[in-house]
Formats: structure tokens, C-alpha cells, sequence
């Protein structure tokens, strides 16, 4: 039997912060607090079908807009990449945060699902360059260097 | 991308992915095409899995394992480093910020 569905991308992280959900939930429904772990500028309208937009890096725009907002429990929105041919267009994906209080802070819990599937991946190759040139760089035995995309780095 | 060149550096494991290039299978259909152990297989199938190369699916009692396309692999490897950057960035950032009210509430 083949498989129904396409398999497609999805990502979990969690991660323990030793802070209060409140104070977590700040830093990531506040714009203005966003910068502080995320991108250069940020527009965050906190409400459900507001705007959520960060640019990452000069030139590169994250968006979507706001899904779901349930302080300081659950934040959920839409993501993609501005630029085009990207694999992942602006609101195609899904970001899920949720908030769990433990004793002596919080544990986060990150989803991003809706990406791509395979299909998807095999029609838009332009987006790739960015990383297949890394790859290809390490293969030849060359350092990349740290890829700013990840660090957040302002090139 | 280095978990990913390391897990096809070994023969069995490029067969293995080319045997669900198009095909979902159990682990049992793999191990069918091999002579070496169950256990061996499992243990091949985890370090594509790890690399992001497999993918796997549950059926009932079964697990059926399906390549992942190169490009897909690609995209949640950046997007895990991605996300896990940004995550301990906000852990300092919401870290420091706890302190900072804590030692506010304390005078």
C-alpha cells in the first residue's frame, strides 16, 4: 500500500526556561521585546488575523499572521519567507507556542508544522541555493563560516 | 548537514534508502532485503532518521519508513538550528529579564 499523504516537514523543540510564563509571554507577543531574541524589526498585532512580521536578517522578512493568542498560555501564527521562490511563502507554515508553568519556571514548547511537502519541495529548487551552497562547502572540506540566518547575525 | 553525510557514508544505509525512495515500508520489508540482524537494521534506520533522511510514520503496530527528499531534509535541519538559536536566545533574554523583576520587587 503507498502512503495517503505526502510526508511533510514538521519541527518540535522545548526547551526550559527559568523565568515565569509572564515574563516569557512578553518576549514573545511584544514587538518591541521580540528583538530582543529575534530579528532587527518586528510587527506583532496581538490579536487573532493580526500581522506578525520579523525581519530576521536584513533583507529576509518573516510573515504570517496571528492565528490563535491566549496569554500567557499558547501563541499560535502562520510563517514564510517574504522573498520569492521561497519553499516556504508567507502563512504557508504554522508556528505553535505553548507555555507550560513548572515550579520554578516554564517549559516551551515550539511547533512548526505545514511545511512543505515532498511535491512542493521538488517544484521550488531556486530557494535552495542559500543552503545547498553551504552544503557544498562543507563537502569540499571548507568551513562555511557560522550562517547568519541561524546566529541572527547583523551582516 | 554532517549527521546526514555521515549516515550515507555507510553502503547498507544507501540502500536502504534507496529501497523507500518511492516506497513506505516496515521495518520487517526492509530487513527482508538484508542479511544482517533485525537490530542491525533498527539501528541503521535510527541514524537516518537522526540525519533527517527517513522519515517514519506509525500504522497501527507498524512503522513504515519513507526517504525524505534531500531538500527536506535540508529544511528541517536549518529550521531546527534555526529555532534552537532563537530558543536559547530567549531563554537568556526572559532569564534576565526574570532576574531583573525579582531583584525590582526585592527593594
Amino acid at each position: 500500500m503507498q502512503a495517503t499523504a505526502e510526508p511533510s516537514v514538521f519541527v518540535e523543540r522545548e526547551i526550559f526556561i527559568a523565568a515565569r510564563p509572564e515574563t516569557v509571554w512578553e518576549l514573545l507577543a511584544d514587538a518591541r521585546q521580540m528583538i530582543r531574541w529575534m530579528g532587527l524589526t518586528a510587527v506583532l498585532d496581538p490579536h487573532p488575523g493580526g500581522t506578525y512580521r520579523v525581519e530576521v536578517i536584513p533583507g529576509h522578512v518573516a510573515s504570517g499572521e496571528i492565528v490563535e493568542i491566549d496569554a500567557p498560555r499558547r501563541l499560535v501564527h502562520t510563517w514564510g519567507w517574504e522573498q520569492g521562490d521561497s519553499v516556504v511563502p508567507p502563512g504557508s507554515s504554522t508556528v505553535i507556542w505553548e507555555l507550560v508553568p513548572r515550579e520554578d519556571g516554564t517549559l516551551l514548547r515550539l511547533t512548526h508544522r505545514d511545511l512543505p511537502s515532498a511535491a512542493a519541495a521538488a517544484s521550488h529548487t531556486h530557494g535552495w541555493e542559500h543552503y545547498l551552497g553551504r552544503l557544498t562547502q562543507l563537502g569540499a572540506g571548507a568551513d562555511p563560516g557560522p550562517d547568519p540566518w541561524i546566529t541572527g547575525d547583523r551582516v | 548537514m554532517d549527521a546526514a553525510l555521515k549516515a550515507i557514508a555507510e553502503p547498507r544505509r544507501r540502500q536502504i534508502l534507496t529501497l523507500v525512495r518511492d516506497d513506505e515500508l516496515s521495518a520487517g520489508e526492509i530487513a527482508a532485503h538484508f542479511d544482517i540482524t533485525r537490530p542491525a537494521v533498527s539501528q541503521h534506520l535510527t541514524v537516518l532518521r537522526e540525519a533527517g533522511l527517513l522519515s517514519e510514520r506509525r500504522d497501527g503496530t507498524r512503522r513504515l519508513y519513507r526517504a525524505e527528499p534531500a531538500a527536506l531534509a535540508e529544511l528541517r535541519q536549518f529550521l531546527e538550528e534555526f529555532w534552537d538559536a532563537r530558543l536559547v536566545a530567549l531563554k537568556h533574554a526572559a532569564e534576565q529579564k526574570e532576574r531583573k523583576k525579582k531583584h525590582a520587587s526585592h527593594r
